[in-house]
């Protein structure tokens, strides 16, 4: 009598459990991002600016964009920043994680000193590359004291938009340095050892034991940096302005985010439709990542 | 493990809460109190980034509020500089907008717009005020497409024209003679870059929607529904523009350059002329004290003879659950007494009636501020303000990047305004 009364009780008890413990999480994630992203998703086939609900317009806003000349100039920029800083970020790293990883006398100091632009604020490191980069700035004055005429490094589209990526590039070192140490420690060193017996060089070894070992670890960064460097807003936007460089050339697709979705007179309609192109290519070129790991993978 | 539907049936409503609780506010939901009702009540006052050099003036305002309406508690907030637009439309659009709120005619016009905002003339309350204010005050919270006022006229603002003496006397140029027109202003900066062999700019900036009013060009038709600054002297005034870039008469980054960072290229005595403010003085005696010796105030470069003029006003929420109160204190703040009594503070002017006749703004006390103050003062009387409310944030963009593809030699002038002008049109008729 007692297990009859007792067993559905304890059937409900031991599936709601699991959904109990899971529920703040849940509750998080529906509040903080699956409702934004299902009301970016609506509001993209509508007309709603920041202070008046839209109306449903269909495919309005993509096709706003095929005219949109800045759209044109922040997708080439975004991919440009994802071909060119991607490979940086996935291949210096892991070198200078294989530099600072030796047991030598003042390395800790080397590895802080890389790791520190990683925990400086990005505001600060882009205000201070954009003085060393002013047309009168320290670069230049080195330049001009060598004898060299002075760089537009801040007033030429193409410049602008490297020396925001090579300020990336910068920032993101420490970071994926510590990401490869961790990786290589991993690697046993007997590898090493029978590769140097067989009378392999440092490159030899670096190519045939070091990568192969750590190339799950470089997918990763791999996937981590183009998904930040396609949505790069912050450099860009410290470095080039608000108006996006000379004549808005060096806009990234976030900053046109930023630029038409914010405001009073925001179009966020229109915003939300290019948030939604901006997800879209993330989730392609993570998907193109992930892929590439998978048909790499030993079989 | 399969769910059952108790347990769906417990988690959904709990979801479908936490979805509601963090869904936007609808905006403003209508309703409000009446403008001529009793005055009292708890109300909040919002200010634009006062409250680092004015917290005891404004402590004193509210203090003195409360006394004469006992029945009423004000809060005030004070926001940051930057991003104060996007905190109006967050707060607009959550229907939590301040009942009293610090607004600039282009900020007022989507508020105003969007049914967020009092329409001043349209209740007794406020508008019997009207004549305490210079009417060229009151129109100028007047929207265009709206009927009526929107804001209560709090302080205005001109921006002299800063130059520097010793880069004028190091081209050649007469410090005491200051380019006061365009032709002007084109020559000497034509003479500065030849002398310097471009070393010194004299602008930073490229040419803003206020250039192109001073110059006189028409920027908007009669009901501004659409703007004209493509129009011949438009084409004219970037095309002059256009030689002066290439002769290196504007600095190297001028095409990217922020008003701040123009400002502090002036400041570094990097280009010889620019734009700013009375509030500037402080800033240049501080950090700059080489400069300030050599420091030149003149009027911004005018082809019209009305110089540029900045508005800011009081609005008052549509909605407010204490209209009245909300009226009374907009009005308080905004009162003769009150503005004369702030423009003491600081190198702003009252923009009530009468106020710009007495002494302290028609006699020059012998010093800098005071000589600044006067001519300032002056120049208000005919001002007007050339941004045209109805020009966003995107527009304005519009316009320099298509300046700046003029100037890089992309486009041509012509083409380059057209551009500009047809884009803006769009967007203005999107609404």
């Amino acid at each position: 009598m007692r297990r009859h009364s007792t067993a559905p009780a304890s059937r409900t008890h031991r599936a709601a459990s699991p959904w109990l413990f899971l529920l703040p999480g849940l509750a998080v994630v529906t509040a903080f991002t699956l409702y934004p992203f299902l009301t970016t998703v609506h509001q993209a086939f509508t007309d709603t600016r920041t202070l008046t609900g839209g109306s449903w317009v269909g495919l309005e806003n993509f096709r706003t964009m095929l005219d949109d000349e800045q759209f044109t100039v922040g997708l080439r920029n975004s991919l440009l920043y994802v071909v060119m800083v991607v490979p940086c970020t996935v291949l210096l790293p892991l070198l200078l994680a294989l530099l600072v990883r030796r047991q030598i006398p003042g390395v800790t100091f080397f590895r802080a000193a890389f790791y520190t632009p990683v925990v400086a604020s990005v505001v600060v490191v882009s205000l201070i590359w954009a003085w060393m980069l002013d047309d009168r700035g320290l670069v230049n004055g080195i330049l001009t004291f060598l004898g060299a005429s002075p760089v537009a490094f801040l007033g030429d589209q193409w410049l602008l938009l490297f020396s925001a990526m090579a300020l990336t590039v910068w920032k993101g070192l420490g970071y994926y340095m510590i990401i490869y140490l961790a990786a290589l420690a991993n690697v046993p060193p007997e590898l090493h050892e029978a590769a140097a017996v067989d009378g392999a060089g440092a490159v030899r070894r670096f190519l045939s034991v070091t990568v192969p070992a750590v190339r799950s670890t470089m997918v990763l960064v791999g996937a981590l940096s183009s998904v930040a460097a396609f949505k790069v807003f912050s450099e860009v936007y410290l470095l080039a302005g608000p108006t996006g460089g000379p004549a808005g050339q060096d806009t990234t697709l976030v900053m046109l985010v930023q630029r038409v979705g914010t405001g009073l007179n925001g179009r966020v309609g229109y915003a939300s439709a290019l948030s939604l192109v901006v997800f879209a290519i993330t989730l392609v070129l993570m998907l193109l990542v992930l892929r590439a790991d998978r048909r790499e993978e030993p079989t | 493990m399969p769910i059952s539907r108790r347990t769906t049936a417990a988690i959904l409503p709990l979801l479908l809460s936490s979805m509601a609780l963090t869904g936007c506010g609808g905006g403003d939901d209508g309703g409000g109190s009446r403008a001529d009702g009793k005055i009292e009540g708890k109300i909040r006052f919002q200010t634009w980034n006062l409250r680092a050099n004015f917290k005891d003036y404004f402590n004193g305002l509210i203090d003195a509020f409360e006394k004469k309406y006992p029945d009423v508690k004000v809060t005030w907030l004070d926001q940051p500089a930057e991003n104060y637009a996007e905190k109006l439309s967050a707060d607009a659009g959550s229907g939590n907008l301040p009942d009293v709120v610090n607004v600039s005619p282009d900020l007022a016009h989507p508020l105003a717009k969007a049914g967020v905002l009092m329409n001043l003339d349209r209740e007794k309350a406020s508008s019997r005020y009207r004549s305490e204010y210079t009417p060229e005050a009151w129109r100028g919270n007047a929207l265009p497409g709206l009927d009526g006022t929107y804001a209560f006229p709090w302080y205005l603002n001109t921006g002299p024209m800063f130059y520097n003496k010793a880069l004028f006397r190091k081209a050649g140029l007469d410090p005491a003679d200051p380019p006061r027109s365009y032709d002007e202003l084109f020559s000497a900066a034509d003479t500065m870059a030849r002398a310097t062999d471009g070393e010194v700019a004299t602008l930073a900036g490229t040419p803003s929607v206020e250039d192109f009013g001073r110059y006189g060009v028409q920027l908007m038709n009669g009901d501004a529904t659409a703007f004209t600054y493509n129009e011949r002297k438009g084409v004219e005034l970037l095309t002059r523009y256009k030689k002066l870039y290439d002769k290196g008469g504007l600095d190297g980054q001028a095409l990217t350059n922020t008003p701040e960072k123009a400002g502090q290229k002036f400041l570094e005595q990097k280009v010889a002329m620019n734009p700013g403010s009375a509030h500037d003085l402080e800033t240049f005696k501080r950090d700059a004290p080489s400069l300030y010796k050599n420091l030149g105030i003149t009027e911004a470069p005018n082809n019209t003879g009305k110089p540029n003029m900045y508005v800011m006003g009081l609005a008052v929420k549509e909605n407010s659950e204490h209209k009245a109160a909300a009226i009374a204190f907009a009005h308080f703040v905004t009162d003769g007494r009150n503005q004369e009594s702030f423009a003491h503070q600081v190198a702003i002017f009252p923009s009530t009636r009468g106020s710009l006749d007495k002494p302290y703004w028609t006699h020059d006390d012998g010093t800098d501020e005071g000589r600044v103050r006067v001519a300032s003062a002056k120049l208000l009387k005919g001002a007007v303000n050339y941004t045209p409310v109805v020009m966003s944030d995107e527009m304005k963009t519009v316009l320099q990047n298509e300046v700046a593809k003029a100037l890089q030699g992309k486009k041509s002038p012509k083409e380059a305004l057209d551009d500009a002008v047809a884009q803006s049109n769009k967007l203005l008729q999107q609404g």
